[in-house]
């Protein structure tokens, strides 16, 4: 696609220019001046709300701040926001995107549903899509075997691998454990690839409950009832969103966790909603791929925080830097692609850019592997109750690299787990 | 009584809820004492309830001789609109009142620790549950209820003002919602959608106990709700299986709930 057919619909963002002034017979180097537009896909409505909320935030940190050093090969970034919904709408706002607002790049997607039927569309519309999340193992051996323009999330199993490792460091003698997650593939992945991980450690560990409420549930009781009868030494949980917070304070009341141990491998999620008054100190915690109070951060991550705390008075979550990481890899891989010149370089070429690209992201140092898998550090510790805020934060601090915790390219997870040397 | 089946009971809910951890939150930042937060929580769970005035008058009041599709549609597009309303002035994250579930302390019963603000909203329920009998059995206004429910048009011809009436109920049972969503807020977290679940399970106990009936729906809620917390215990995966399976023999078996009333 040439830039000459640009269309001008709507002027947002950082751009400055004129509306109306650069049309179709406009030579080529004055349009490689006009905006770059980049297509984002946020969840807006829903459990997945706050999730889409903060992947979008991080987002326009991030052009905000591009805008402001000169864009990318001197020209603005416009962001062209659409909402990710079901599957066949978010299908048709990618295929608006490409088609009709014309923009060079589509970054976002969450749920899995969605993203698996986002990925043939990308492949077809020969457009570079970067996903923030969403895919889990078995959909992406389904669906997006080798893909040339999709660049996917990191592997959903990762933060249960990495709670998997830790437990048995942290939590001495565990012999029986219950699970509880939601009832989607995230949940039943999680606790099965959980449950793989720890046989590797403890051979003889016994799985005594399961349990798989819907997403949405605000009642816990009788399931923590039902956790407490199954007299685990350790209850394991892949909640992510309000169900986590809820969970907690539930089974606070009933002092489940002075019964047994606890390992939230996803709640760092709604991390400033775990409260003191009923988030224990000494269970396993995952903040996923970004840790806000990490006192080893970069300079950019503590004047992102600073930043988000001002404006939305909330501390960021990990998508932030999911999104980010996807924006910032593109801008330098255009620039990689455009060798130092300003000519605006092509899709194709801004993709073989990417593949192994590394970036600064906020929580550091981000990869695209290859095979365009997102590469980078999960951040899990045990929570603390010392620190100036109301809600817990974790010490020590474990940081595992994707390196580590995610499947090489081409392998199968359970074949490659059950091939570890523990 | 209305004959309206109205999806948007489970905003109401919700809304209540996040009216509540507001209500909460400023009553603690005033320096207000936590064992006396569930007052501003039940009043402000109450009034909110006012905006059942606005819902009846503004908008259901030109649906109610329409077909049915027209009433779910409008009350599911006041679910939609409530959703975003929240979104918007409460945010995306979940919203909860911290510490204050625990504030009255926990018992030992049968074995089990049970926060005792469970037991005083188990009392506030069953208070509300007598309050509303004696409403509908032993007052004018009760059996002025009754009467339309069971004949409109006699009703009106003997002279109740419907406008008034509808008004007044639907105030009434909104202000129920919100005070159920704002009594339920210390032992979960407010979310945006959690009005969406609610429909759900309160689908099942009408079905269950008979539509528009109280008695019905009192004993609807606690079947449903004991049999979650069993299958939970005895074989989590047939939870809803097993309510549904229920919800499937009622309507067979006695179309009309265990309590609703048959047609002539």
């Amino acid at each position: 696609m040439t830039t000459t057919r640009r269309r001008f619909l709507t002027v947002m963002g950082g751009a400055t220019l004129t509306a109306g002034t650069r049309l179709a017979t406009v030579p080529a180097f004055a349009q490689a001046a006009g905006p770059v537009k980049i297509g984002v896909l946020a969840i807006r409505a829903g459990i997945a709300a706050p999730v889409g909320a903060a992947g979008l935030r991080g987002t326009e940190w991030w052009a905000e701040r591009t805008n402001k050093a000169g864009g990318i090969l001197g020209r603005q970034l416009q962001l062209v926001v659409e909402e990710e919904s079901n599957p066949k709408d978010t299908v048709e706002r990618y295929r608006k995107l490409v088609l009709q607002d014309k923009v060079e790049v589509v970054i976002g997607g969450i749920s899995t549903g969605v993203t698996l039927a986002l990925g043939p569309v990308a492949e077809d519309l020969a457009t570079p899509w970067l996903s923030w999340d969403g895919t889990t193992q078995k959909g992406v051996e389904e669906t997006m075997p080798s893909p040339k323009w999709a660049f996917k999330s990191v592997d959903n199993e990762v933060e249960a691998i990495v709670a998997g490792m830790l437990t048995p460091k942290y939590f001495k003698g565990i012999k029986t454990v219950a699970g509880i997650g939601n009832d989607y593939s995230y949940g039943h992945d999680c606790w099965e690839t959980y449950q793989a991980v720890l046989r590797r450690y403890i051979p003889d560990v016994k799985f005594v409950l399961e349990l798989f409420p819907k997403l949405g549930v605000t009642d816990f009781t009788s399931h923590i009832a039902s956790i407490q009868q199954s007299k685990a030494d350790l209850l394991m949980c892949s909640f992510w969103s309000g169900d986590a917070t809820i969970i907690m304070k539930q089974a606070a009341a009933v002092g489940l966790f002075k019964q047994m141990k606890g390992v939230f491998t996803t709640a760092g999620g709604v991390h400033d909603s775990l409260k003191k008054e009923f988030t224990p100190e000494g269970l396993l915690l995952g903040y996923n791929t970004m840790y806000f109070a990490d006192p080893k951060g970069s300079p950019l991550l503590k004047q992102f925080v600073g930043d988000y705390k001002t404006k939305y008075n909330e501390y960021p979550p990990y998508e932030c830097d999911h999104a980010y990481f996807n924006a910032e890899s593109y801008k330098q891989a255009v620039e990689k692609a455009a060798r130092g010149g300003k000519q605006w370089p092509d899709k194709a070429a801004v993709v073989k850019a990417l593949e192994g690209i590394e970036v600064e992201s906020l929580s550091g140092k981000r990869s695209w592997r290859e095979d365009h898998v997102q590469m980078c550090n999960f951040y899990q510790g045990i929570t603390t109750h010392k620190n100036g805020y109301d809600f817990v934060t974790i010490d020590p601090i474990e940081v595992v690299s994707t390196k580590q915790a995610m499947k090489p390219a081409g392998s199968k997870l359970m074949d490659w787990i059950k091939g570890w040397k523990v | 009584m209305q004959k309206i089946f109205n999806l948007a009971c489970g905003s109401f809910y919700a809304l209540g809820a996040y009216v509540g951890v507001s209500a909460v939150a400023a009553f603690t930042a005033a320096g207000g004492p936590p064992w006396l937060f569930v007052v501003p929580l039940a009043v402000a769970g109450l009034c909110v309830g006012v905006v059942g005035v606005v819902v009846e008058r503004g908008l259901l009041r030109f649906v109610y001789g329409r077909d049915e599709t027209f009433q779910l549609l409008l009350t599911f597009a006041l679910v939609l609109m409530l959703e975003d309303v929240i979104r918007i002035v409460w945010g995306t994250s979940p919203r909860s009142t911290a510490g204050l579930y625990l504030a009255y302390g926990q018992v030992r019963l049968l074995g089990a620790t049970v926060p005792v603000y469970n037991l005083i909203v188990i009392a506030a329920s069953l208070a509300i549950a007598l309050a509303i009998g004696w409403l509908l059995t032993r007052t004018a206004f009760g059996r002025i209820m009754r009467a339309t429910a069971d004949n409109r048009e006699m009703a009106e011809a003997l002279g109740v003002d419907m406008g008034r009436v509808y008004v007044r109920v639907f105030t009434l049972g909104t202000a129920l919602g919100t005070l159920g969503g704002a009594l339920v807020i210390p032992a979960t977290a407010a979310m945006s959608e959690m009005g969406i679940e609610l429909i759900v399970e309160a689908f099942a106990v009408v079905v269950i106990g008979g539509l528009g009936s109280m008695r019905g729906a009192f004993v609807g809620a606690l079947v449903v709700g004991i049999l979650r917390a069993v299958a939970i215990s005895v074989l989590p995966e047939i939870e809803m299986l097993l309510i549904y399976l229920i919800v499937i023999g009622v309507l067979v078996l006695r179309p009309h709930g265990l309590f609703g009333a048959v047609p002539a």
